[in-house]
């Protein structure tokens, strides 16, 4: 296997390959940084037209944009807590933060390492570990996969901080949404009120750009002389190759990411939204100064984005060799594959290696490409983006907003949805509700009520069957002490207030 | 009387003329092919590998192009189809027996099996029932064994409760009087998945979609007449004694009502596009089963899966 990856190597240096997989990382990167637009997107409108080039081109193209966009995310998350993706929410816990206190500029620096470094990682797994990676996802029937939904739930409650009372009401809210639409199972309407545009659910682009990006665009609007120009302007231009250095103590961080970004790749339908709060919530636990996650601490950025990129290849794992896409890029990117007369399977790569392993080099390639692309585009043009005037920007943003949510369907309605949700958004803001476990309620709850569905349907209505195994036996022990960590944590220190201060100095 | 009688006539002539026009001219404009889901789908790529043969056989200069309305199961698009000028312009893929099932079972649709021109299925992708390598169930006759020991207890996969898997698997309850507990994960690679990671002991899906996974786990048989080129070792059901013949189904159809020269037209063109190796070949490569029927028997096709999703729904409702 380890020859014929060696041999599809001269097909992806051809210049029509490789300057396909640069155009994929740049558009990748801009189709990120917007707003409304992401890779799922960008990919779908690629789809037709891949149907007329070489397949190496056309999976270039695909492998680069994916890479380009789950970097791209986190430039308007830095610049203006706004993620340009699902999965670069939990970029902004510390990137915002930083680029409000004039280091944006390092911010980004640190996003476009981390995030080329994950998607390396990434793409040598997908290399070198496919096979046994694959085994792996099939130890994850109905009821492992719904305890891992339940642990991702789990952690973004109970780990972000603040209070865990308004966290499940924020996560409750995102999993009643996602009940609206055809049931999965028996094919009821439930929530739709005849709305034919509802019958599909609640596409996770609109709710997240509802929620994330109207808010800040009113209060772009609300202060238009707001002098905070001071840290817009400083974006801390630093060469990145100077800055570099000042980053290798993230190594812990970054190989914790890459490990989770991996794994949760492997997991379908997961993504790398709860890739990188995982991530994220395990760097702020290991770290010696905890207080500092969520103030701007570079390190939680360096979490986000490592794991957010790290799943990308990894995704590719279960898509190519039993057909089951971990992320709705990879979905999309099957779907590539598909018009090119390649069927995911163990038979893929008997029978088209050339091609299977040319992708391989270039996811690799596209993730590399995003130090030298990503750095100084990011740095260089988009940051001067906050320079504009306060109220132009807000109505810049706006319009994308409204672009991109009506390009998802075609449709007005989901304009008016997004709308609703930025309302939501705006109050939930304003009363210090948290916003991600909205979001991931909406991706997980769907994802956790079919997959107990199924099992209670495999066991005929047996409810043991959700501890029958030792998968699900860890990943449920994972869960409870996710949940009740904390707590046993606080109260064994409580006897010893002296201690718990001096915790937080250290 | 006079006056509107001649009127008549010069209306009549005059639209007869128009059509034979038409006809003559068909196609002169562009020709939207619509699909009810997203691009890279099986059944958008069979589209797409489709409409540049029949934009070659239509001849005009035609050009087909190929709109995706994804939603609701391909529920929006057929909506559509259904719905459109009956002028040969806009066509759309057709399923079944989804878009049948659809009809019956209480969903909010707005056509019936009599709001289409029934052009040509290309594609018929018979059901396999599959078995994990570990479960010890190797045969057909294995498997209706323990069924029958223990009516109920035999968990099947599939990947819907109201597609062709669960049809499949209905006819072959009642012909063979077995029960089984049905499990309809969301699609078939997921269905795969839980046969070949034990989650679950049988699955049903179609053959195309066991062809890269022939070494994962036993193929029982296959639910076609006679044995599917695409896999000429696995035996047929009814070589094993069980009269099951099912398959997911593909075509082409366009609005109630079309002109029956267009309609022609386009069958032809049709035709000689399956008829082309070349067609066949792309099929092929990408998992379309191909068989032809057409016109009036793609009607009666229609018909008869009609009564089936009634039977079905009839014996075993899934809503």
């Amino acid at each position: 296997m380890y020859g014929e990856l060696l041999d599809a190597l001269p097909g992806v240096l051809q210049w029509a390959n490789l300057a396909a997989v640069v155009v994929g990382v740049i558009s990748g990167i801009v189709v990120g940084a917007l707003p409304g637009l992401s890779a799922t997107m960008a990919i779908s409108v690629l789809i037709p037209f891949t149907f007329t080039l070489s397949p190496l081109v056309a999976l270039g193209m695909m492998a680069g944009i994916y890479n380009g966009a789950m970097y791209g995310g986190a430039i308007p998350a830095v610049l203006l807590r706004i993620p340009g993706t699902p999965a670069a929410v939990a970029t902004t816990f510390d990137g915002y933060p930083m680029a409000q206190s004039g280091r944006g500029g390092y911010a980004l620096q640190v996003a476009v390492v981390s995030s080329a470094l994950g998607g390396i990682a990434s793409a040598f797994s997908l290399m070198l570990l496919a096979p046994p990676l694959a085994k792996l996802t099939l130890l994850f029937g109905p009821a492992e996969v719904f305890w891992t939904a339940v642990f991702g739930l789990s952690s973004i409650v109970f780990l972000l901080g603040g209070s865990p009372v308004k966290g499940l009401v924020s996560a409750a809210g995102g999993v009643l949404f996602s009940l609206v639409g055809t049931d999965g199972i028996t094919g009821y309407d439930r929530f739709v009120y005849d709305q034919t545009e509802l019958l599909d659910g609640i596409h996770i682009v609109v709710l997240l750009v509802g929620l994330y990006a109207l808010p800040p665009v009113i209060d772009l609007l609300e202060s238009p002389e707001a002098a905070d120009a001071s840290a817009t302007q400083n974006l801390g231009t630093q060469s990145l190759w100077k800055s570099l250095p000042s980053m290798f103590r993230f190594w812990k961080t970054w190989l914790r990411g890459s490990v989770i970004g991996i794994l949760i790749g492997i997991l379908p339908g997961a993504g790398g939204s709860m890739a990188a709060f995982i991530s994220y919530n395990e760097a702020k636990r290991a770290s010696r100064n905890q207080d500092a996650f969520g103030q701007g601490e570079p390190e939680g950025v360096a979490a986000a984005e490592i794991a957010n990129n790290a799943d990308t290849a990894a995704a590719m794992i279960p898509a190519l060799t039993l057909g089951i896409p971990g992320t709705a890029v990879a979905a999309v990117m099957l779907g590539g594959l598909l018009i090119h007369g390649m069927q995911p399977g163990p038979m893929l790569f008997r029978e088209h290696p050339d091609i299977v392993f040319g992708f391989m080099w270039q996811f690799l390639f596209g993730a590399i490409l995003l130090i030298f692309l990503g750095g100084s585009l990011a740095t260089n043009s988009f940051a001067k983006v906050l320079r504009l005037p306060r109220p132009l920007l807000g109505a810049i943003i706006a319009a994308l907003m409204v672009i991109g949510v009506y390009a998802i369907h075609g449709r007005m309605y989901d304009v008016y949805l997004m709308l609703g949700f930025g309302a939501i958004g705006y109050a939930m803001d304003k009363l210090k509700f948290p916003l991600p476990p909205m979001v991931l309620g909406l991706i997980l709850g769907d994802f956790a009520e079919s997959n107990l569905r199924l099992a209670l349907r495999i066991s005929r209505g047996d409810w043991t069957i959700l501890w029958a195994n030792t998968t699900s036996q860890i990943i449920f022990a994972l869960t409870l002490g996710v949940v009740f960590g904390p707590a046993i944590m606080r109260r064994l220190r409580r006897p010893s207030a002296g201690a718990q201060a001096n915790d937080k100095q250290a | 009387m006079k006056h509107f009688l001649k009127a008549t006539v010069l209306a009549v002539s005059a639209s007869m003329m128009a059509a034979s026009v038409a006809l003559a001219a068909y196609p002169e404009k562009e020709i939207q092919m619509l699909v009810g889901f997203s691009a890279g789908g099986g059944t958008d790529v069979m589209a797409r590998t489709v409409a540049p043969f029949v934009e070659k056989y239509l001849g005009n200069g035609a050009k087909i192009v190929i709109k995706n309305i994804p939603g609701a199961g391909g529920r929006i698009a057929v909506t559509a189809v259904a719905e459109a000028a009956p002028d040969g312009y806009t066509l759309g893929t057709y399923n079944l027996p989804g878009v049948m099932a659809r009809t019956i079972d209480g969903s909010s649709v707005k056509y019936t099996a009599d709001s289409f021109t029934f052009l040509a299925n290309m594609v018929n992708d018979p059901n396999v029932i599959v078995t994990g390598k570990n479960t010890g169930i190797d045969t057909l006759a294995k498997l209706l064994d323990k069924a029958k020991k223990e009516p109920g207890a035999l968990t099947v996969g599939m990947a819907a409760l109201s597609g062709d898997d669960r049809f499949a698997l209905t006819t072959l309850e009642n012909a063979t009087g077995t029960k089984f507990n049905v499990v309809p994960f969301k699609g078939t690679a997921p269905t795969r998945s839980a046969v070949m990671g034990g989650h679950v002991p049988v699955a049903v899906m179609n053959v195309s979609e066991v062809t890269s996974f022939r070494n994962e786990f036993n193929v029982l048989g296959v639910t076609s007449t006679n044995r599917s080129a695409f896999a000429p070792d696995i035996p047929t059901l009814k070589e094993q004694g069980a009269n099951v013949i099912n398959g997911s189904l593909r075509g082409f159809v366009g609005p109630k009502g079309m002109p029956a020269e267009i309609a022609a037209k386009l069958i032809s063109a049709f035709k000689k596009a399956y008829d082309d190796p070349k067609l066949q070949e792309a099929m092929k490569a990408s998992g379309n089963v191909t068989e032809w029927t057409a016109g009036d028997d793609f009607k009666a096709l229609n018909a008869e899966q009609l009564q089936r999703a009634k039977d079905v729904f009839k014996a075993t409702p899934w809503k």
